[in-house]
C-alpha cells in the first residue's frame, strides 16, 4: 500500500497570507490526525490534498502518482468530505448518492445499487434514504458526506473538520464510523479538537501558522512529556506573573477559576502538582508554548 | 433609523462595480437606441430628437431593461439571505419598517441613478457623427427630462416595487427574473386586445399609450410639443404606479421579519435517527469495479445530463416561464398569416413561424438564466467541494450541463409542436406537416439555441460571475446587431450564420436549406472550439486567478480534448473555406459599401446617356430554357428594334442585367456592329452599327443570355427556384441607361455628394412623358416565346399556347400573342394543377380562364374564378373590349406577397389569397378583390400606358382600385365595399404618418402607396358617388379610347398624364360640381 508524501508544500494567498509554509509530512496508511487551531492552514492543506487547490511550491506524491499534476488519476481513488458543504435540498439521499456513484465511475447498475444500499446502512441513513436532503439534520448531513466519500473505496480519504458543530452523540457515532474504515486506506482527519485525534489516530501532526510543529504517534508524543507537566490553581490576576516565571502550556478555567499547566524538566515546587500528560498538553505546548 | 439603512444601502451600492456597469450599459445602449428602435421606420417629418421620439425610446428602453431593474431591485433583501446575514441582521434592534423602507428607497435611488444613463446616453447619442443634424431639433434638455419623469420613473417605480417584493418574499433570484418576464407577457397580451383604449392602458411600458396620445398631431406639433401626461397615457401611468404601491403594501405585510423561512420538519427528523443503531456494524461495503473508459464516460454523461435536466424541470420559475410562454403564444396565434385583415388557414408553416417568433424571447430567458443557474448550481448549494473532487473530467461535467439544457429545449420544442397541432386541430385544420414542424423547430430554433448556449457557457465560465456573464451575453447580442448595421452581416462573420428562408408550400425550403445548414455547421464547429476553451478555464476547486486557471487548464489538455479542439478548428476552417468559396469565389459578394460605391460610379459615369436616343423594342421572340432543378436558364432569340425618332441612330446601348447570375453569351446585329466595351464593368455595352439605323427602319438584335447558378451566394435569388420560378423581362437585356441602378435613398446619396433623386419627373417633363413604364425601352411589341422546362412542370408566358411537346425529360410550350402588347412579360414555371373555365363574352369571342395553382390550395379558387368573370364582364362592358383570348392566374411561392398583371397573365403570390380563410360575415373577400384589381390592370396599365411622371400611379393604381371596387359592389353590395374603404382608410392614415415628405395631391402622386392605392380608392369611390357610376365610366371609356396603345389616336406622341385623365372627368362633371374634381384630385383635403 502506498504512502502519501508531502514535501515542502507552500502556499501564499493573494492577500499575502502565507497559509502553508514548507510543509512536509509522511502519511502512512491508516488514520492520520491533523491538529491545529482555526486558521492554522489545515483546510488549505486538505483542499490541496483533495486536488482542489494549487500549491506554489513543493510536491505531493501518493504512491506512484504526482498528486498536483495527475489530478484525474488521484481523484479516481479519492474520498473527500469538505469542512463545509451543502446538498441539493430537493433530492432524496439515495438519488444523490447514486448519482455521485455514477460520477465516481461505478457505472454497473447492480453493483452501484448494492453499494449505495450498503453505505446508507453503514451510515445509518437507510431509513431516511427517500427523504429529501433539505430535511436532514447536521449529523445526518455529515454522515451522508462520509457515505459519499467512501463511494469509490478510496485510497486517500480526506475528512476536513468533520465533527465541528456536531453534538456529542453524533460525534461519537461519527467516530465509530471512521474507526471502522479499513486499514488499507490513508485517512487524513483534520480537526482542532484534540479528542478526535486521541480517539482515532495512530499518527498525527500538529500544524500552526502554516508550519508543521510536530509529527508522530500520539502515545509516543505523550510519553515524551510524561513527568514534565505540572498544574496549579491560581488567581486570575496572577496569570501574567506565572507566564513570565514558567513555561505555561495551557491555562483554562475549572469551575470559574484559572488552572494552569506548565512544562518543566525539574520539579517546580511552589504548589505545582505533577499531572499525567495528555495529548492536550502536547498540543497546547506546541501551540502556545514557544520553542520547547 | 430607516435613514441609517438607506444610507448603508447607497454606500454599499456605491462601492460595487455592478452599479457602474449597469449605468454604463444604460448609457451605451441609449447612445444607439434611436438607430435600433427606429431602424427601418420612417419618421416622416418628425425630428429624431423630438419629444415624442424621445419618449417612445425611453418607454421601449426602460421596458427592455426591466432586467436591470430586476437585478438592482430584486436583490437588496435577498442578499442578506444569500450571505446568511439575516441572523446577524434581524437580531439587531431594527424595525421591519425601517429595514424595508431603507432598503427599498436606497435601492430605488441607485436604480434611478442607473437609469439616468438613459438621459445622458440619448443626449450624447444625438451628437454622434452618424446622426444627421438635418433630422434633429436644437438641443433642449427638458425634452429628455420630461419623458424621463413621466415615462421612465413610473415604470421604474412599479417594476422596482414588484421585484423588490418578490425578491423579499421568495428569496430566490430566479423568481425575480420570472416576474420580469411577466411584464413582457402583459405587454404582448395587451397588444392582442382589440380595444385600443384598454390595450394602451394595460401595456406596461406605455409606448402604446404615447402613440395614442399623439396620434392626431401634425408634424410640426410633434416636433414642438411634449407628450402630455393626459388621457390614456395618464391613466396608464396612474394604474401602473398603483400596481407598484399595491405590491409594496402587500409585500410589507407579507414579509416575515424572521430568520427561518420555512424549515420543514427538521426537528422531527433529528429525533428519528437514533433507531437501528446496531445493524450498521454487520454491513460490509461491497467491492465495486471502477470504470473509467469511454463506455463509462458515456454512461456518466448520460446520467449527468439527465440529472441537470431533471433539476431544471423541478424549478417552479421554469414552469412559470413555460406556461406564460404557451399562453402568450396561444393568444397571439389567433391572428396568423393575416393579409388585408383576413387570417389564413393555420397551415403548419404559419404556425411554426408564429411559434418561432413568439417563443424566442422565452427561450432566450431560459437560455441565459438557466445557463447561469447550471454553471453555478454546485456552488449555489455548496456541494462544489464534493463535486469538484469527483473523478469526472471537466468536459463531461460541462457537457452534462450543456446537454441537460438542450434536453430542456427539446422538451419545450416538443411541447410547442404539440400546442401547434392542438391549435390546428381546434381550428379544424388537419394537414399537420410534421416535416415543417421538425425543420422549423429542430433545425431552426434548436441550432440557434445551441449556438447561443455555447456562448453563454463561455461567458459564464470565463467571467466567473453570473451577473457579469448576463451582461456580456446582452452585450454580445448588441454587438451582433451593431456589426450587421455596419455592414458586417455576412454569414461568415455574423455569429450563427444566415437565417433560413421561409417555407413555401410550393417550393418547400427549396435550395435554401443546404447553405443554411453549412453555416450552422461552420458556427457549430466554432462553438465546439469555444467549448474546449470553456472546459480549459472551467473553475474547479478554489483557484480563480487566471494564472492558476491556465495552469490547471493545461493539465486538462488531455489527448481527446486536444483532438476535439483540433477537429473543431479543422471543421471550422474547412466549412469556412467552403462557404467562402461559394459566396466569394463562385459568386461575388458585395458588401453594402461596395454596392453603394458601384451604384454611385454607375450613375456618375453613365447618367449623361440617360436620354440618348435609342430605338424601341417592337418585337420579342425568345426561346427560354428553364432548368428548375439546377436553377438555370438559357434565353436565346431576338428583339426587333425600330428607330422611332426622326434622326438616324448610330450606337445601340445595351444594358445587361447587373447580376452575377446572368451572362450575355453574345449580341449580334443584323448588318453587323462593333462593340465598344469601355463600360463593360457596368454591364453597359455600346454597339456601333455598321450602318446607321434610319428613322422608321428596324433591325434585329440577336442575343443569347445564360444564367447558370454556381454553388450558393450570400443572397440567393428567390425567383428562379426548384418549383415556382417567376421572373419578368427585367432579367433580359434592356436599352440604354437604367435608372433603377442608381442609389435611391436620399440620405445615402448625400453621403456620396449626389443630389437628391427626383422620384418622378414633373408632369410636363417633355423627355419623360414619352416614357411609359419607368425607363421603358419598348413600345407595343409582338411577342412570341418558347419555354422549355422540367417535364413535371408547366411553364407559362403571355399569349396563346400554340403548341406543347415533350423532348426527353423536358417539356416545351410555345406561346404567341396575337395582339400587340406592352414590353412586359413574366415567365412562370411550376408543378401546377389547373382549374379551367370560360367566360362567355357577350361583347366578343369567348375567353378561356385558367388558374394554375399548387395542389392543396383549392380553398379560394372559386372566388378568383368568379372574380375573373365578373371583372372581365364589367370592364369590357364599361371601359373597352378585352383584347386577349385567355386570362390566367399563376400561383408563385410566398417569397414575395403581391400579384402582378402582365398581358393576359397574373402571377399571384401563395401568401395573399390562396390560403386565406375567409369568413363572409365579417371579412373582405380578398382573393376576389385582388383578382379584380389585377384584372383592371389589363386595362389600366396594359391598354393604357401612363406617362412616367407625377400622377402616373393615379392612372394605373387608383383606376385599378376603382375598377375592383365597382366589381365588388355589383357582386357583394355596399357592405363589402365599405369594409374595403375602411381598410384603405386605415392604410392611408398609417402611410401618411410615416411619409417623410408632405402629402401630394392624388394627381401628382409619386411613389406613395397610401395615396395612390388607399386614397385613390376612397376618392374614386367618392367621385362615382357624386357624379354617378355611369358618368365616371363614360369618362374612362373616352379616356381609354383616345389613349390606348393599339389604336388610341392621342398616344402616338406621348403617354397620358393625370392631367389628361382629369380632363375627361371634368368633361362629364356639371359646372356646379367641378370643385369636387379639384378637391378629390388636385388638392389635399
Amino acid at each position: 500500500m502506498s504512502q502519501l508524501i508531502i514535501s515542502n508544500i507552500s502556499k501564499t494567498y493573494k492577500n499575502g497570507v502565507k497559509a502553508l509554509d514548507a510543509i512536509s509530512l509522511d502519511v502512512p496508511v491508516g488514520m492520520f490526525g491533523l491538529l491545529g487551531p482555526n486558521g492554522a492552514g489545515k483546510s488549505t492543506l486538505m483542499r490541496t490534498l483533495a486536488t482542489l487547490q494549487e500549491a506554489d511550491e513543493g510536491t505531493i506524491r501518493l504512491g506512484d502518482l504526482d498528486l498536483l499534476t495527475q489530478k484525474g488519476e488521484v481523484r479516481k481513488r479519492l474520498g473527500y468530505l469538505p469542512q463545509e458543504f451543502g446538498l441539493y435540498p430537493r433530492i432524496p439521499a439515495e438519488v444523490l448518492l447514486d448519482h455521485l456513484a455514477v460520477l465516481k465511475g461505478i457505472t454497473n447498475k447492480k453493483e452501484r445499487r448494492e453499494l449505495v444500499k450498503a453505505l446508507l446502512y453503514k451510515t445509518n441513513l437507510y431509513e431516511d434514504r427517500k427523504k429529501r436532503l433539505g430535511g436532514y439534520s447536521g449529523g445526518m448531513k455529515q454522515r451522508f458526506g462520509i457515505a459519499q466519500a467512501l463511494l469509490a473505496q478510496p485510497k486517500l480519504l480526506i475528512v476536513d473538520e468533520p465533527t465541528a458543530g456536531l453534538d456529542p452523540v453524533e460525534r461519537n457515532r461519527f467516530h465509530n464510523l471512521l474507526s471502522e474504515l479499513g486499514n488499507n486506506c490513508i485517512i487524513i482527519l483534520s480537526t482542532h479538537i484534540v479528542e478526535d485525534v486521541k480517539e482515532l489516530c495512530p499518527n498525527m501532526a500538529i500544524i500552526n501558522k502554516g508550519k508543521v510543529l510536530l509529527q508522530g504517534n500520539p502515545l509516543k508524543l505523550i510519553e515524551q512529556m510524561q513527568g514534565k507537566v505540572y498544574k496549579k490553581n491560581i488567581a486570575k490576576n496572577e496569570l501574567d506573573h506565572y507566564k513570565q516565571q514558567y513555561r505555561v502550556i495551557a491555562d483554562r478555567l475549572l469551575l470559574g477559576k484559572p488552572i494552569i499547566h506548565i512544562y518543566s524538566e525539574s520539579t517546580p515546587g511552589n504548589g505545582f502538582i505533577p499531572v499525567e500528560a495528555a495529548l492536550d498538553d502536547v498540543y497546547f505546548s506546541q501551540i502556545f508554548g514557544d520553542n520547547l | 433609523m430607516w435613514y441609517e439603512i438607506f444610507k448603508f444601502e447607497i454606500q454599499y451600492r456605491a462601492r460595487r462595480t455592478d452599479t457602474y456597469l449597469f449605468f454604463a450599459v444604460m448609457l451605451l445602449c441609449s447612445l444607439i437606441a434611436f438607430n435600433f428602435i427606429f431602424e427601418g421606420q420612417n419618421l416622416g417629418l418628425v425630428k429624431e430628437n423630438s419629444p415624442y421620439v424621445i419618449a417612445k425610446i425611453m418607454a421601449v428602453v426602460s421596458g427592455f431593461f426591466m432586467i436591470i431593474t430586476s437585478m438592482v431591485m430584486g436583490v437588496p433583501i435577498l442578499r442578506d439571505f444569500e450571505y446568511n446575514m439575516e441572523s446577524l441582521l434581524f437580531v439587531n434592534p431594527i424595525t421591519k419598517r425601517a429595514y424595508l423602507v431603507g432598503r427599498f428607497l436606497g435601492s430605488f435611488v441607485v436604480l434611478v441613478f442607473v437609469f439616468s444613463g438613459l438621459i445622458w446616453g440619448m443626449v450624447l447619442g444625438d451628437f454622434m457623427p452618424w446622426r444627421d443634424a438635418n433630422n434633429l431639433l436644437p438641443f433642449n434638455f427638458w425634452h429628455y427630462l420630461q419623458p424621463f419623469l413621466t415615462v421612465v420613473l413610473p415604470t421604474l417605480f412599479y417594476g422596482g416595487s414588484i421585484f423588490f417584493v418578490s425578491g423579499a418574499l421568495s428569496r430566490k433570484l430566479i423568481v425575480v427574473y420570472t416576474q420580469g418576464l411577466l411584464f413582457f407577457i402583459v405587454a404582448i397580451l395587451s397588444h392582442a386586445i382589440e380595444d385600443p383604449f384598454i390595450s394602451a392602458i394595460l401595456e406596461p411600458f406605455s409606448y402604446v399609450a404615447i402613440d395614442d396620445v399623439v396620434q392626431f398631431r401634425s408634424f410640426s406639433e410633434q416636433n414642438t410639443l411634449l407628450v402630455p401626461l393626459e388621457g390614456v397615457f395618464f391613466y396608464n401611468r396612474i394604474i401602473w404606479v398603483l400596481v407598484g404601491v399595491l405590491a409594496l403594501v402587500k409585500g410589507y405585510y407579507a414579509f416575515n421579519f424572521n430568520v427561518v423561512k420555512e424549515e420543514t420538519g427538521l426537528k422531527r427528523k433529528t429525533k428519528q435517527d437514533t433507531r437501528n443503531e446496531s445493524h450498521n456494524q454487520i454491513i460490509t461495503i461491497p467491492d465495486v469495479t471502477l470504470q473509467h473508459g469511454l463506455r463509462a464516460n458515456s454512461i456518466q454523461l448520460r446520467a449527468h445530463s439527465l440529472f441537470y435536466f431533471k433539476s431544471i424541470l423541478k424549478e417552479a420559475p421554469f414552469w412559470a416561464i413555460v406556461i406564460g410562454g404557451i399562453v402568450t403564444i396561444f393568444i397571439n396565434s389567433i391572428n396568423i398569416g393575416t393579409a388585408y385583415g383576413v387570417n389564413s388557414y393555420p397551415t403548419t408553416y404559419l404556425i411554426v413561424e408564429d411559434l418561432q417568433e413568439m417563443s424566442l424571447y422565452f427561450f432566450l430567458i431560459i437560455l441565459v438564466f438557466y445557463t447561469g443557474e447550471l454553471i453555478w448550481q454546485e456552488r449555489g448549494v455548496q456541494i462544489n467541494g464534493i463535486h469538484d473532487a469527483l473523478p469526472i473530467s471537466d468536459f463531461i461535467n460541462l457537457a452534462g450541463k450543456f446537454i441537460g439544457l438542450l434536453m430542456t429545449y427539446l422538451l419545450l420544442l416538443l411541447a410547442l409542436m404539440l400546442s401547434g397541432i392542438a391549435f390546428q386541430t381546434l381550428n379544424g385544420y388537419y394537414h399537420y406537416d410534421l416535416g415543417v414542424y421538425f425543420t422549423g423547430l429542430f433545425l431552426e430554433i434548436l441550432p440557434f439555441l445551441t449556438l447561443f448556449t455555447f456562448i453563454t457557457f463561455f461567458f459564464q465560465v470565463i467571467s466567473n460571475s453570473k451577473f457579469i456573464a448576463h451582461l456580456l451575453v446582452l452585450g454580445f447580442f448588441i454587438l451582433i446587431m451593431v456589426l450587421a448595421v455596419f455592414g458586417l452581416g455576412h454569414g461568415l462573420y455574423k455569429f450563427g450564420g444566415i437565417g433560413l428562408e421561409s417555407y413555401s408550400d410550393m417550393n418547400g425550403y427549396g435550395h435554401f436549406l443546404g447553405p443554411y445548414l453549412w453555416y450552422k455547421l461552420y458556427w457549430f464547429a466554432f462553438c465546439v472550439f469555444l467549448f474546449v476553451i470553456t472546459v480549459i478555464f472551467n473553475i474547479r476547486g478554489t483557484e480563480t486567478g487566471f494564472e492558476n486557471r491556465w495552469k490547471l487548464g493545461k493539465q486538462r489538455l488531455t489527448k481527446p480534448l486536444m483532438q476535439l479542439g483540433a477537429a473543431a478548428i479543422l471543421v471550422f476552417t474547412l466549412t469556412g473555406g467552403y462557404l467562402f468559396y461559394n459566396t466569394h469565389i463562385l459568386n461575388t459578394y458585395y458588401g453594402q459599401n461596395e454596392q453603394e460605391a458601384f451604384r454611385v460610379a454607375y450613375e456618375k459615369t453613365l447618367k449623361e446617356k440617360e436620354y440618348l436616343v435609342q430605338p424601341k423594342i417592337v418585337a420579342v421572340n425568345l426561346k427560354v430554357d428553364l432548368y428548375p432543378k439546377e436553377r438555370n436558364y438559357i434565353a436565346e432569340g431576338y428583339y426587333v428594334l425600330e428607330n422611332k425618332d426622326n434622326s438616324a441612330i448610330q450606337e445601340i446601348h445595351i444594358q445587361k442585367r447587373l447580376s452575377d447570375l446572368e451572362e450575355l453569351a453574345y449580341v449580334k446585329f443584323e448588318r453587323g456592329a462593333t462593340l465598344n466595351n469601355e463600360y463593360e464593368h457596368f454591364g453597359y455595352l455600346i454597339y456601333e452599327l455598321n450602318q446607321p439605323l434610319q428613322p422608321g427602319d428596324s433591325i434585329r438584335m440577336e442575343f443569347k443570355q445564360k444564367a447558370i447558378t454556381k454553388g450558393f451566394s450570400e443572397n440567393d435569388n428567390k425567383q428562379i427556384v426548384n418549383n415556382g420560378t417567376f421572373f419578368d423581362n427585367n432579367r433580359f437585356p434592356s436599352l440604354g441607361y437604367n435608372r433603377k441602378y442608381e442609389l435611391s435613398d436620399d440620405r445615402d446619396r448625400k453621403k456620396y455628394a449626389l443630389s437628391p433623386r427626383n422620384n418622378k419627373a414633373n408632369r410636363d417633363d417633355a423627355r419623360e412623358v414619352v416614357n411609359g413604364r419607368s425607363g421603358d425601352d419598348g413600345s407595343s411589341i409582338n411577342f412570341e416565346m418558347i419555354i422549355g422546362t422540367d417535364s413535371s412542370q408547366t411553364a407559362i408566358a403571355p399569349g396563346s399556347l400554340q403548341k406543347e411537346w415533350l423532348e426527353g425529360d423536358r417539356k416545351y410550350f410555345h406561346y404567341k400573342m396575337h395582339q400587340p402588347m406592352i414590353n412586359f412579360y413574366a415567365i412562370v414555371s411550376a408543378r401546377y394543377e389547373v382549374m379551367q373555365d370560360e367566360w362567355v363574352n357577350p361583347f366578343g369571342p369567348p375567353v378561356a380562364l385558367e388558374i394554375y395553382y399548387h395542389k392543396g390550395h383549392e380553398y379560394n379558387l372559386d372566388r378568383m374564378m368568379k372574380s375573373m368573370k365578373r371583372s372581365l364582364h364589367y370592364f369590357s362592358k364599361h371601359f373597352s373590349p378585352y383584347p386577349f383570348q385567355q386570362m390566367r392566374i399563376m400561383e408563385y411561392p410566398r417569397y414575395a406577397s403581391f400579384a402582378q398583371s402582365f398581358p393576359n397573365t397574373v402571377p399571384y403570390s401563395e401568401a395573399i389569397g390562396f390560403i386565406l380563410d375567409i369568413d363572409d360575415e365579417k371579412d373582405i373577400d380578398i382573393p376576389f378583390f385582388i383578382t379584380a384589381h389585377e384584372l383592371a390592370h389589363q386595362w389600366w396599365g396594359l391598354q393604357v400606358v401612363a406617362a412616367n411622371v407625377q400622377g402616373k400611379q393615379m392612372i394605373l393604381q387608383s383606376l385599378a382600385q376603382y375598377g375592383a371596387l365597382m366589381v365588388m359592389k355589383h357582386e357583394y353590395g355596399e357592405e363589402q365595399v365599405n369594409r374595403v374603404l375602411a381598410m384603405e382608410g386605415n392604410r392611408y392614415q398609417k402611410g401618411k404618418k410615416s411619409d417623410s415628405k408632405e402629402e401630394m395631391p392624388l394627381a401628382l402622386v409619386e411613389d406613395q402607396e397610401y395615396i395612390y392605392y388607399s386614397k385613390g380608392a376612397i376618392n374614386m369611390y367618392a367621385l362615382q358617388d357624386c357624379l354617378t357610376e355611369d358618368s365616371v365610366n363614360l369618362a374612362l371609356r373616352r379616356f381609354i379610347k383616345d389613349w390606348n396603345i393599339t389604336d388610341g389616336v392621342l398616344q402616338k406622341e406621348r403617354f397620358p398624364t393625370s392631367a389628361d385623365l382629369i380632363g375627361y372627368f371634368r368633361e362629364v362633371t356639371p359646372d356646379s360640381l367641378q370643385y369636387v374634381i379639384t378637391d378629390l384630385f388636385e388638392s389635399i383635403e
